[in-house]
């Protein structure tokens, strides 16, 4: 009986020192990689306005909302802003950016950070033709989807994944929510 | 010399015996969930393969030093422990090491804490041999493992997206075959609801 209660206590005892030990090591590298990606995310939005990505920079907005970065070149001049959307796709939480041009009313583009959709359905939601549809939408009204038929940029629409349609209402369901909050706590802050 | 032989022999054959006689998936049945879940690519095959690998490794090893310490009724218990603790090393260490596959395997390399193959293997071996015949049987079990995903998830990457080893191998005019990529419970249910509606 006395052994019984030693032993399983040694034995936790000494998994929890393992597992502190290895979790203190590996954790910055964790964070680094995780701020790598969220980086490399916030860099490809606005890729397209400089020459270099590297002028980059980002600053985190204080908003008591979305988590929203601030966009600027190396000179300072503000390239726009970069939502962070959370949202509830087929396989899991989806965690994507949506950027804004300054003028608060351009979508410039998404980027997906983190998804554990379908490889092969939702996970095309990582591929470019994807997220291109979503540059030059309006934030004025809702972003729809479309299946089956041409979708029109002047409808505000883009096409669906076919075979992946609850992770394309997740994506637009969540942009569309998350931006209009977003953009009336930038509104508010700005002025 | 001739007891070298056979020591090699048996070496061989304790090894061989997990990748073809008691192949963990394709002859015990054992961790079907992440066999289902995870072998939509070669890739992700390699990586859960390996990531087993380690933790039945070091647990079996573990688990044969304490065979004769361990009393019989908290055996269970902490067996499960140390397969806990070493499943939680090789998830950190997959998201410290290799973000992007650790983001495709998602929920399944915690779940290897309840891999039957592990759980298996330290009940049925590993507690009745000494560690160094327990190393070998955990490595032929683990190669056993990682060849079948392997070859299930070069099977479901070609036919579902044309694809190996995320190389398109056919052109334009081949059209994926969905159903060989579907996951986990959405394939299971989608058959299950044909079969009620058929009946």
């Amino acid at each position: 009986m006395r052994k019984m209660i030693i032993v399983l206590t040694a034995v936790m005892v000494l998994s929890g020192l393992v597992l502190a030990a290895t979790y203190t090591s590996l954790s910055p590298r964790i964070e680094a990689n995780r701020v790598a990606a969220l980086n490399a995310s916030l860099a490809s939005i606005f890729a397209d306005q400089v020459a270099d990505v590297a002028d980059l920079e980002f600053e985190e907005l204080d908003t008591d909302g979305p988590t929203v970065y601030r966009g600027s070149a190396g000179d300072g001049a503000l390239l726009g802003y970069a939502v962070r959307v959370q949202t509830q796709g087929y396989g899991g939480t989806i965690t994507m950016l949506a950027g804004v041009a300054p003028d608060l009313e351009t979508i410039l583009g998404i980027e997906v950070v983190e998804q554990i959709e379908t490889p092969g359905l939702g996970g095309n939601i990582t591929n470019e033709s994807f997220k291109q549809q979503f540059e030059g939408l309006s934030t004025r009204e809702p972003i729809e989807y479309v299946k089956n038929i041409e979708p029109s940029k002047a409808d505000n629409e883009i096409q669906a994944i076919s075979g992946a349609t609850i992770t394309t209402k997740a994506i637009v369901n969540g942009t569309n929510s998350t931006l209009d909050r977003a953009i009336e706590i930038i509104r508010r802050q700005v002025q | 010399m001739a007891d070298t032989a056979t020591a090699n022999r048996s070496i061989t054959t304790e090894f061989m015996k997990g990748i073809v006689r008691d192949n963990p998936v394709f002859v015990q049945v054992l961790g079907m969930c992440p066999t289902l879940a995870v072998t939509t690519s070669v890739a992700n095959g390699i990586g859960m393969g390996l990531a087993t690998t380690f933790v039945l490794l070091f647990s079996t090893v573990i688990a044969s030093m304490l065979k004769n310490i361990v009393p019989n009724q908290v055996r269970i218990p902490v067996y499960a422990v140390v397969i806990a603790t070493f499943v939680t090393i090789a998830d950190l260490v997959l998201k410290a090491f290799f973000p992007p596959l650790s983001a495709s395997l998602g929920p399944y390399v915690p779940l290897i804490v309840v891999n039957c193959i592990i759980m298996g293997r330290v009940e049925a071996f590993a507690t009745r041999n000494s560690p160094g015949p327990s190393i070998i049987d955990a490595l032929g079990m683990g190669a056993g493992f990682t060849v079948s995903l392997m070859v299930l998830g070069a099977v479901r990457e070609i036919l579902g997206n044309g694809a190996l080893l995320g190389i398109q191998l056919f052109g334009e005019g081949f059209t994926p075959m969905l159903v060989m990529i579907l996951p986990r419970e959405r394939s299971s249910r989608s058959v299950f609801s044909w079969q009620s509606s058929t009946r």
